[in-house]
């Protein structure tokens, strides 16, 4: 698929663009990400939000936006350093994506400013240990987590 | 509960002391729902960790207990996003089977929510006769891959065995009996009284609604969007044999019966499409036991609708990262939405028709935002205050 | 044990298990199969068994599920709940000992620890027979009460 209606979207935003069989990459940077989210769902043809993916790459948390078209994929990526894991909500512009923000926020920690979950949790049990790091990132031991819980 | 005339069964508290979280809170003034907080997670496993530490091929058998209604589609989304990876190609025989599969899994998963809307909706008969119809299904499913939930079928590079001998006659013959028995439903729910009352302009939704809050599924064809994975991005073989993309512009309850009975109809044809279709030859390769790094994203159309996988591979012989997004948490949005102005006693059956795992209806908790009190109501005691309400009216 | 004898309570007990069911944290698949054994295939209401919608009601709790940290203390007020006698009986291997899920971070291994089992029905998910198998032979497993004396249903 050709990305090209995307091209001086990415260069407006001063991000990248990346375009696979099935997925096109638009990587910009944390403080263009509601931006971009909302430019996608603005073009032409209905941008349906599949959901949000966040993966813990060592250094770093990637946010990994999926919109889905109907022919093609457009995954809007960010990045946020693990010392400062904090982004803007997209829940203000593109109601749904307020479920799939609260999830991340659960499992890796990252804070979502705007989100109506910010500071309750969603999926993750109320006994979840508090010093315990968050299930997703690479340092939870699932082990641990679970003696503390008492679950072993 | 307050309001109860008549000498109607007040079932106040049921549970006071129980803090647990709720699937559902419901904030209520005086006898309307205003507004709606979710909380969910009474059934986070922890999943997606327990994937990183396990091969490919375990992990088939781990995510398709994601749920058992809809155990296939996990299983299939995994690994055609696996052998998308790859990337790989499978015999053209297994595509076939994995549609076929797929398609016996859609019926019994919509007969299976239609006999629970019955239930909820106090209709208990057609809940037996409708569970009854799905057990032909069920045999069906048993005899190809040898369980009737959680199958296992799908396996990296094809499926698990081939067609048993003389089972394509047999299944032709379950789909015309299972076509013939939903027209007979669609008359039924079209004209029964007692599903109509309960049905007809509830859990109204628009399209305005669906393009903000992305529902999938029969949800979001019930505003008229006629948006189907299967028919958009075909996944196993359907290219060959598409799916007739079903909507309704009604966009409440009723209409989504008509629809998921619409859709059996539909999966029934393609079924018997596939069969005649499939071509011979092998039902599985050997799949490499490790898979080149890169990232793939997945989905399929499961009965409840666009199942998400994304999968991320480090070139080793466990995944890195696999992320899912069930149908039903992409719903949950709209089935707030479909709440609100409703009264209590519709509540069963509205978010019944968003096709929940219906494990999740066993908790709502009620707040009465005039009175500033809290009660938590178990469904089944709620089912049954559905049911003398209307039978009051 | 007021004017009815305990052998005819016991003898109407052992023919109307009215059951509660649980989830702790399941996929369902052992719910389905559970409701399937209500269904006309199966129809474990002929042996008078029925789904009741509260535990106060209930002879039998049925719990599915691996019971992770959400469901646990519920698992257990819903079992201090019910009247004695009172029997809990395990479905499905995640109930059993957290089957598939057993080493995953919010997933406890089984609800032994939590409620006294009296009965175990394996599977993944067991059949509607064995669960109908399963609940009757706890049913037939409760003792006829000695004659004179209190009556005691284990």
């Amino acid at each position: 698929m050709s990305s090209e209606d995307l091209a001086p979207l990415a260069s407006k935003l001063g991000g990248t663009i990346n375009a696979g069989p099935k997925t096109t990459v638009l990587s910009v940077s944390p403080e263009r990400v509601v931006e971009a989210c909302q430019a996608v769902s603005s073009l032409p043809g209905w941008y349906h939000l599949s959901t949000i993916t966040g993966i813990d790459l060592g250094q770093d948390i990637a946010i990994l936006y999926h919109f889905w078209q109907g022919k093609r994929f457009v995954q809007v990526r960010t990045q946020v350093p693990k010392s400062a894991p904090r982004l803007a909500s997209i829940s203000g512009a593109l109601a749904a994506g307020t479920l799939y923000e609260a999830e991340i926020q659960d499992l890796l920690g990252v804070s979502f400013e705007g989100n109506p979950f910010l500071g309750k949790k969603l999926l993750l049990p109320d006994a979840y240990p508090s010093d315990a790091p968050p299930p997703l990132r690479k340092d939870a031991d699932p082990h641990k987590i679970k003696k503390m819980m008492e679950l072993e | 509960m307050q309001y109860s005339p008549e000498g109607m069964m007040p079932f106040g508290p049921v549970h006071p002391s129980l803090k647990e979280p709720e699937y559902f809170k419901l904030f209520l003034e005086g006898e309307r729902i205003v507004a709606v907080e979710p909380r969910i997670g009474y059934v986070h496993r922890g999943i997606e960790r327990a994937a990183q530490e396990r091969t490919w091929i375990k992990n088939i058998y781990l995510f398709e207990r994601i749920c058992g209604i809809c155990s296939f589609h996990h299983s299939l989304s995994y690994t055609e996003g696996v052998e998308a990876l790859a990337p790989f190609e499978i015999p053209k025989r297994a595509k076939y089977l994995r549609e076929l599969v797929a398609e016996l899994e859609r019926i019994h998963s919509h007969l299976l929510w239609l006999g629970l809307l019955g239930h909820w909706a106090g209709f208990d008969t057609l809940f037996m006769w409708i569970w009854k119809d799905r057990e032909h299904i069920l045999d069906l499913e048993e005899a190809i891959s040898g369980n009737r939930v959680n199958k296992s079928y799908t396996t990296l590079g094809g499926v698990r065995n081939d067609l048993p001998d003389g089972l394509a006659d047999r299944i032709r013959a379950e789909m015309a009996y299972i076509e013939k028995r939903a027209e007979y439903y669609k008359g039924l729910v079209q004209s029964e009284e007692t599903i109509v009352v309960r049905t007809k302009g509830r859990g109204r939704i628009n399209q305005e609604v669906a393009r903000k809050l992305c529902p999938v599924g029969p949800l979001l064809r019930c505003t008229g969007i006629a948006r189907d994975v299967r028919a958009e991005d075909p996944y196993a073989s359907y290219g060959e044999v598409p799916p007739q993309v079903q909507t309704s512009n009604a966009g409440d309850i009723a209409s989504l019966l008509t629809l998921r009975l619409n859709e059996i109809t539909d999966s029934c044809r393609m079924v018997k499409e596939t069969l005649e279709k499939m071509p011979a030859g092998p039902y599985r390769v050997n799949f490499p036991r490790s898979v080149p790094a890169g990232e793939a994203t997945f989905h399929v159309e499961a009965p409840r609708g666009e199942l998400f996988y994304f999968v991320k591979s480090g070139g080793g012989s466990v995944p890195e990262r696999v992320k899912v997004r069930t149908s039903t948490l992409a719903n949950i949005l709209t089935a707030t939405e479909m709440l609100k102005g409703h009264v209590l006693a519709d509540v069963p059956v509205v978010l019944t028709g968003m096709d929940p795992c219906f494990g999740c209806m066993d908790r709502i908790s009620v707040v009465d935002v005039d009175k500033s009190k809290e009660w938590t109501v178990g469904g089944e005691a709620l089912r049954r205050y559905g049911v003398e309400y209307y039978r009051r009216k | 044990m007021g004017p009815f004898s305990p052998w005819l309570t016991n003898w109407a007990r052992k023919r109307s298990i009215w059951v509660f069911h649980v989830n702790a944290a399941s996929c369902n698949g052992c719910d389905i199969e559970i409701l399937d054994a209500l269904t006309p295939r199966f129809d474990a209401e002929r042996l008078g068994v029925v789904l009741v919608p509260s535990p106060r009601h209930a002879d039998v709790m049925l719990v599915t599920g691996v019971a992770n940290p959400m469901m646990r203390e519920r698992l257990r007020t819903v079992y201090e709940q019910m009247p004695e006698p009172r029997h809990v009986v395990a479905i499905g291997a995640c109930a059993l000992g957290g089957g598939v899920m057993k080493d995953c971070y919010s997933a406890g291994a089984g609800i032994d620890g939590i409620v006294p089992v009296d009965l175990y029905i394996p599977g993944c998910p067991p059949r509607p027979e064995a669960i109908i198998y399963g609940i009757l032979k706890l049913v037939t497993g409760i003792p006829d009460p000695v004659p004179e004396g209190e009556a005691v249903v284990k």
